[in-house]
């Protein structure tokens, strides 16, 4: 059977996901309480090159991905981010990820093209508190957040927000769905993640512990090769994590997406898929 | 010290954590290689296959293998194989003597040696004398194994060198242990 039907059957059996998810870069110009990949400006940058991500595109629709996952580090701190997701969205729908703090007027006006693609812009929002949500995030994080989503919305852009942790009791989440809804995000596009005892997080005392058995494949390319979920490739003490690498190589797509359905094959029945940790 | 990180158990990529016991241990080309799963995956089936159990027996395997690795100049495979040779049933003074000049060999294990040292040092021109000897005692599938094992050796040697992959703790534990 060729890599693409094998592909096929594992999604339509739900074994692994349909979409590729591609790290642009490691820097942020947040550090973020519990971010897997220690992000902050300074790190080491780890850019995955623009012209490689597009063929990773191309690439990864031939082989059956049905969308695509952009995240990092913060991709908007590479320049060229706007016209690469256009790039990306041509080829199959996206969602990119972002601290939604760089989106100036003129790099809304270039974002302006992904309003006519099948582009969601995933937001991080921790709390309706701008307290507690500048305390996980940044200082001022929770002021530039309220305002670049109504921006993007009113661009018709689709804006996700996602909220990372499990430190909202249900009225704080109430009121932080009544936020979001005025923001111009409909229920449906918002998400809560949980937080992976990885990274930043393992320091902080964060998150759950888990390996590959709990973490659904999603197959993720980064600059250092290609790993089993956006929730692998984390960096801990400055070092990057190999304890869920599939392969050093990424391309041909094909190669890492043929080591990842032969691991997710090898998982043995029982294999605990409880916390059945998914990026977005 | 060797040139690159050996990966701990813990930090074992997908792929390469079959080939890590289960108290976490591996040699340490297992986790040198652990550094690109995809190739250890390929290479450890092919060396283990190759310098592993076969037709051949065991102890001229070995003879080959320290052989070859002396020549070569590699510490962590010479070391290494003087104490697989000792297990394969090599004395002490043969293993020493495959590390120097040969002298007290029957004629067959003069054949592989002298069959080693032309595979490592002129594979382009292997003298008569020594193709004919080698004929001699050797079968022709016998001579392409060994022919293999001493170019897979020759593969290792180099690798292990270059990145002065380092001896492992119960390999230098019984080097330095009395006879």
């Amino acid at each position: 059977m060729s890599t693409a039907a094998e592909l096929q059957e594992a999604i339509e059996a739900g074994t692994v996901s349909d979409r590729l998810w591609l790290y642009t870069n490691y820097h942020c110009n947040l550090r973020c309480v519990y971010c897997l990949t220690e992000s902050a400006p300074g790190v080491e940058r780890r850019v995955f090159d623009a012209d490689q991500m597009v063929r990773a595109a191309d690439e990864g629709k031939e082989l059956g991905y049905r969308s695509l996952g952009v995240t990092g580090g913060e991709p908007f701190l590479m320049p060229y981010m706007p016209e690469v997701l256009a790039q990306l969205a041509e080829r199959l729908p996206l969602v990119v990820m972002s601290n939604a703090t760089l989106f100036t007027d003129k790099v809304l006006k270039r974002m302006a093209p992904l309003a006519d693609l099948p582009v969601m812009v995933q937001i991080s929002l921790d709390s309706a508190e701008p307290d507690v949500n500048d305390e996980f995030r940044a200082p001022h994080n929770f002021e530039k957040v309220v305002t670049a989503i109504p921006r993007l919305v009113e661009m018709g852009i689709t804006v996700r927000v996602a909220t990372t942790g499990d430190h909202n009791t249900p009225a704080q989440l109430d009121r932080l769905c009544e936020l979001h809804l005025s923001l111009g995000v409909p229920e449906e596009n918002h998400i809560v993640r949980g937080i992976v005892h990885r990274g930043r997080a393992k320091d902080t005392g964060m998150g759950a512990v888990a390996d590959h058995r709990q973490i659904h494949p999603e197959l993720t390319l980064t600059a250092d090769g290609a790993f089993w979920s956006p929730f692998a490739p984390t960096v801990n003490g400055g070092r990057l994590d190999t304890d869920l690498l599939v392969t050093r190589q990424r391309f041909p797509v094909e190669e890492p997406t043929r080591s990842m359905l032969a691991l997710a094959g090898a998982n043995p029945d029982g294999t605990d898929p409880s916390l059945n940790l998914r990026c977005g | 010290m060797s040139r690159v990180e050996l990966i701990e158990a813990e930090q074992a990529p997908l792929l390469a954590k079959p080939y890590y016991a289960a108290d976490g241990s591996a040699s340490p080309l297992t986790r040198v290689l652990a550094q690109v799963p995809e190739l250890l995956e390929a290479t450890l089936p092919f060396v283990n296959r190759v310098l592993g159990e076969t037709a051949v027996d065991e102890r001229t395997k070995e003879i080959v293998i320290l052989r070859v690795s002396a020549l070569n100049g590699c510490r962590y495979c010479t070391d290494t194989h003087t104490v697989a040779a000792w297990d394969a049933g090599l004395s002490r003074d043969e293993t020493a003597a495959l590390c120097g000049t040969p002298a007290e060999l029957d004629e067959r294990d003069r054949a592989v040696v002298e069959w080693s040292d032309a595979v490592k040092a002129t594979p382009d021109a292997i003298p008569e004398d020594v193709v004919a000897r080698a004929r001699e005692h050797l079968s022709e599938p016998e001579l392409v194994e060994l022919t293999l094992v001493a170019a897979a050796t020759a593969m290792l040697n180099h690798f292990c060198t270059a990145l002065e992959v380092p001896v492992s703790e119960p390999t230098r534990a019984r080097l330095e242990a009395p006879a």
